[in-house]
């Protein structure tokens, strides 16, 4: 059986990629990627789809600054049996809100056996809020980031191996913003915050993070794009969050030659190819496996950047959609050369060193 | 992270969340090295992206974490 081929999959959070922009709807495509590869490492932004996920050994969920991390070469991954997950919440949230999360986190011990708590709040209001950059992208802070790192601790201490963080959001369910993006337009204005408070907590403490944002629940809405479905089934976005974070592998330093011999490590060299949006690769894990010689995928998945391979001059596999992208993944695992897929195929020249 | 809100901070932690958006004329070599360098100066980057690309100059759209002493 040929090896498997560690395969990155980035669709970035907040630029209103048509696949991978809205509630989890990149999770299909990690599913085909994880046939095609065997071994897929992507972030919580392509998995997370609120009361809806997918299991999967072979996929491994890791948050979006240790994705960054791991493809700079700075990070191993060691997948794990189980993690016990912290529960973090922000004191901003509503006592009846809290409630319905902690009911939450009871069904996913009661049904699925996951291992949750301890469980902490904030001493004060983490005062999110959320913002637009002049791209389009979203954006957005926390006003009190020490009191999350002070909570995180507290849960490391008391033993979580992994944390989920729930901050209350601000809302407005009267946005265009919102509308559009219910709509199947536009980009998620909650993905920035949410990205910049889990890269917060997972940076500074050295384990697996998630988020979720606590929010009311929205009216009903007939013409609900299939793509946002996911995040109104439920009170909470918190399902997805435990399942992807009780299996996510640990995050080791990397190099470490105290763990370099565990044969199940997944290594920053082990990386065989990348896989992210045409128009969006100038984030930090594309440019360090393209710079590490690591082949980038570039799959054409519209968003609100075009910063595109001719852009930065980096030179890619061109995929016009994902299941071009499976195909060229399963081409590099069986060693089989993309140039030679294509037509025509050029002569070679006696000098030619291109 | 609006244009007008660029360089906007919490006002009550030692530790602050920036917003920032950088313009950065391209230069040969390593393209990371040179946006890492960049927002080093600024601050510890927590998340980032080049946003758009004009010939050599690069649009970089951030947030990055400034401490007090």
């Amino acid at each position: 059986m040929t090896a498997p081929l560690p395969t990155l999959l980035v669709i970035p959070t907040g630029i209103g990629c048509s696949i991978g922009g809205y509630a989890g709807d990149g999770l299909p495509v990690a599913r085909l990627l994880a046939a095609a590869s065997s071994c897929v490492i992507t972030h919580p932004n392509v998995m997370n789809g609120a009361a809806l996920y997918w299991s999967d050994s072979r996929i491994h969920y890791v948050e979006g600054s240790g994705l960054d991390r791991f493809a700079a070469g700075r990070l191993a991954l060691r997948p794990v049996r189980s993690q016990r997950i912290g529960l973090l919440f922000d004191a901003g949230i509503e006592p009846e809100l809290q409630r319905r999360h902690l009911q939450v986190a009871d069904g996913c011990r009661a049904t699925l056996g996951l291992d949750i708590g301890p469980v902490v709040s904030t001493e004060v209001a983490l005062d999110v809020s959320l913002e637009q950059g002049p791209s389009g992208a979203s954006w957005g802070r926390l006003g009190q980031p020490e009191a999350l790192l002070r909570a995180g601790e507290r849960l490391k201490k008391a033993g979580a191996t992994a944390i989920a963080v729930v901050s209350r959001f601000p809302e407005d369910p009267e946005s265009e913003s919102l509308a559009a993006y219910r709509s199947g337009g536009g980009v998620d204005v909650l993905a920035g915050a949410e990205a910049v408070i889990s890269h917060l907590l997972c940076e500074q403490l050295g384990i697996p993070c998630a988020h979720a944002p606590a929010l009311s629940p929205l009216p009903l809405n007939p013409e609900l794009d299939p793509r946002a479905a996911g995040e109104e089934l439920g009170t909470t976005f918190l399902p997805c969050v435990l399942v992807g974070l009780s299996r996510a592998p640990d995050l080791l330093a990397w190099p470490s030659s105290g763990n370099a011999a565990t044969p199940e490590l997944l290594r920053p060299d082990d990386v065989g190819a990348v896989v992210a949006p045409a128009g969006a690769l100038g984030g930090s894990a594309v440019l360090s496996c393209a710079e590490r010689g690591v082949p980038v995928i570039a799959v054409e998945n519209p968003c609100v950047l075009q910063v595109s391979a001719a852009a930065l001059g980096l030179e890619v596999l061109p995929a016009t959609n994902y299941t071009d992208a499976a195909g060229l993944v399963m081409a590099l695992r069986e060693g089989v050369a993309p140039r030679s897929l294509i037509r025509p195929l050029s002569i070679l020249a006696p000098n030619q060193e291109a | 992270m609006k244009p007008s809100l660029a360089n906007t901070k919490s006002e009550t932690a030692a530790m602050k969340l920036v917003a920032l958006e950088l313009r950065l004329t391209r230069k040969p070599g390593s393209l990371l090295s040179q946006v890492e360098v960049a927002l080093a100066d600024q601050g510890r980057p927590l998340r980032w992206a080049i946003t758009a690309v004009s010939g050599e100059e690069l649009q970089i759209e951030a947030v990055v974490v400034q401490e007090s002493p």
